[in-house]
């Protein structure tokens, strides 16, 4: 080495940077190599569960499709940075982010500089850069949902995916405008809204696909689904209207609940009553003819004897229970003459017979 | 370490000989070796003139500085909104829109070159976009983008024809790639509100009337049907009721006539007695002969 004397101007600037490595070797050479073992391990990285890791070797990704690019939980050896570098992404982790675009911003969206000279929100118009959307039949309503989200795609949303927040939350509005688009207002606030939710989610989640963000809408949720405020009442009013048609038809229903069973009743006892007359009647007729018959038996055995009794208690009876009784004899020769009978209630005791 | 110690020289040789090569290694891959990470590109540049893009992610090598240099460009998607711009429809309805594109750097040299590194993109985009909605939404109806009848809408047809107006632009001019274009919101202009606030509110008017007319109708025609079912459940009863009663009167008549037919004439003295009893009340006045059944005993025994 000293023979081949290279220029003694490098030996001499580099002398007492090998003085100083030759120093700290024989100082120290356990803790460097310890140094140098701990780099070489520390390419090797615990995944955790709710994780997946994937391998960048040179910045480049490590493995053609995305089942060899992706490592699950446990344990991952790769080299040292700055060859290697492990990207872990959590992509069991559902976020959630409110989409307020298509809320009206008096109604707590935030607030505009513009609303806060005015301090009574303008009932009769809204501005365009309030958040709203138009219906299919050209109704205004206003929207805001909960959007939750996870990774689905963790390289290509790690690396190249637009941030979650901005596209969730075009997508979403997106996806809903035009599913608005196409509905009716009565339907979105009534009965439609499972199948506007479904829509949306499922527009929602193409664009995110065609977009290639990497991510999975777990869910979309609307949080409130109104009209404008200076219609609310005007929305209110249909629905009392039609609560109240309702309870009328109830009231009805009610009515012909409790008059058809009771004019059946009616019918019913009408019929009871007539029967039980009947068979009153018809044991009184029987009684009455089992009477005659017996008389009848009587007679036959005695015909003058039961005659007589007969007529002498019915003229006694009729004698007795007679007000006034009069007697007059027999006409002589056949008439009477200047015989004069007056009736009324005034003479009925002494004189109605004035001579003969 | 008695090894190190029996060759000092040797190891003290080595180990400068590994330390000066990993410290030039280092040098020289500092200055001349790229790493391109996913995600990125780099742009280089000879003598400050763009060179080439290396676009693919891994290790790329360059000449040390001053000759070539590098810059980072960041090729992610992004997402931009335009700003809501007012536009006339077909059927010369006023309608404002805004609509959001998700972009990346396409080609990275024309990128640098039309807007730079850091170059706000985006700015010009918006006049791209604003002009290609204008002019696409200006080929269609209102009915196009809201409404009931799905036949009508042609939402996916629009924004295929937004990203056909501009995409080519949007690469050949400032390098950038439109992946999407979407329709983000649809407003009326303000002044336009008020009129859709009252044909919402007549709307509105005109359901609660129908659902009160409706309800009214529902609940009397339920009504007169209980009652006219109430009336022939009545009718039905009263029917019976005759029956019954005209069914006893002719047995009630039959028994009688059938003791009647044993005796005729007995019949006729009884019911003739029994009529006698009837018709004498108390207010009755009985003029009687004198000779007549009681009391002829009296007279007949006097004139004997």
């Amino acid at each position: 080495m000293r023979k081949l004397g290279p220029p003694s101007e490098i030996r001499r600037l580099a002398a007492p940077v090998a003085r100083l490595i030759d120093g700290a070797w024989q100082r120290m050479h356990w803790w460097i190599a310890t140094m140098a073992v701990l780099y070489l391990l520390s390419g090797i990285t615990i995944v955790k569960p709710d994780e997946v890791a994937v391998i960048l070797r040179w910045g480049r990704l490590v493995g053609s499709i995305p089942a060899l690019q992706q490592h699950g939980p446990g344990l991952l050896f790769a080299f040292p940075r700055p060859v290697d570098e492990v990207v872990r992404v959590q992509v069991k982790r559902v976020s959630e982010v409110q989409v307020m675009t298509l809320m009206s911003t008096a109604a707590g969206g935030g607030d505009e500089e513009d609303d806060e000279d005015e301090a009574v929100p303008d009932l009769t118009s809204l501005s365009p850069l309030q958040g709203y959307a138009i219906t299919g039949d050209h109704n205004i309503v206003h929207v805001s949902m909960m959007a939750r989200y996870r990774v689905r795609e963790p390289a290509e949303w790690a690396f190249y995916g637009a941030k979650s927040e901005d596209i969730l939350r075009v997508e979403v509005t997106a996806a809903m405008v035009r599913s608005l688009g196409e509905m009716g207002v009565d339907r979105v606030l009534a009965d439609g809204r499972k199948d506007l939710i479904a829509r949306a989610t499922r527009r929602a989640q193409a664009g995110l696909d065609a977009s290639r963000s990497g991510l999975e809408l777990t869910s979309l949720e609307l949080i409130s689904l109104t009209p404008p405020q200076a219609l609310v009442a005007d929305f209110d009013a249909v629905q009392s209207a039609f609560i109240e048609a309702e309870t009328k038809k109830k009231f009805a229903q009610a009515f012909a609940e409790s008059a058809i069973p009771e004019a059946q009743g009616g019918a019913d006892a009408a019929i009871q009553e007539a029967r039980a007359q009947a068979s009153a009647d018809l044991a009184r007729a029987n009684g009455d003819a089992a009477a005659f018959l017996a008389l009848d038996r009587e007679y036959r055995a005695n015909p003058v004897v039961v005659r007589e009794r007969l007529y002498r208690d019915a003229v006694e009876q009729a004698i007795s229970s007679a007000g006034h009784v009069r007697w007059v004899p027999p006409p002589v020769g056949g008439s009477y003459h200047g015989f004069r009978i007056t009736i009324g209630p005034a003479t009925a005791a002494g004189g109605s017979s004035e001579d003969r | 370490m008695d090894k190190s110690l029996k060759t000092p020289e040797q190891t003290q040789r080595y180990l400068r000989a590994a330390v000066g090569l990993l410290a030039l290694g280092a040098i020289a891959f500092s200055a001349m070796g790229v790493v391109v990470r996913e995600g990125e590109a780099v742009l280089i540049t000879r003598f400050g003139r763009p060179l080439r893009a290396d676009t693919q992610a891994g290790l790329h090598w360059k000449l040390p500085w001053p000759i070539d240099q590098s810059f980072l460009l960041d090729m992610r998607r992004r997402v931009y909104e335009t700003g809501h711009t007012e536009m006339l429809t077909r059927d010369k309805k006023n309608i404002i829109a805004r609509t959001f594109v998700v972009w990346r750097v396409g080609d990275a040299l024309a990128f640098t070159q039309a807007i730079g590194t850091q170059g706000d993109a985006e700015g010009k985009l918006d006049g791209l976009l604003t002009n290609a909605a204008i002019g696409t939404l200006g080929g269609h109806d209102l009915s196009a983008l809201v409404s009931t009848n799905p036949s009508d809408l042609q939402v996916d047809q629009i924004e295929a024809e937004l990203l056909s107006s501009t995409a080519p632009v949007a690469l050949h001019n400032y390098g950038v790639t439109i992946e999407q274009i979407r329709l983000e919101r649809l407003a009326l202009p303000q002044e336009n509100v008020s009129a859709v606030f009252d044909q919402m509110r007549a709307e509105r008017r005109q359901f609660a009337a129908k659902f009160e007319a409706e309800g009214e109708l529902e609940a009397s025609r339920i009504r007169s049907e209980a009652q006219l079912e109430a009336a022939r459940t009545q009718a039905k009863g009263a029917e019976e009721t005759a029956r019954v009663r005209g069914e006893a009167a002719a047995q009630v008549a039959k028994t009688y006539a059938d003791a009647q037919k044993v005796d005729p004439a007995l019949y006729k003295f009884t019911r003739s007695l029994e009529s006698l009893d009837k018709l004498v009340r108390s207010g009755t006045s009985l003029i009687l002969r004198t000779d007549s059944e009681p009391f002829s005993l009296l007279e007949s025994k006097d004139q004997k």
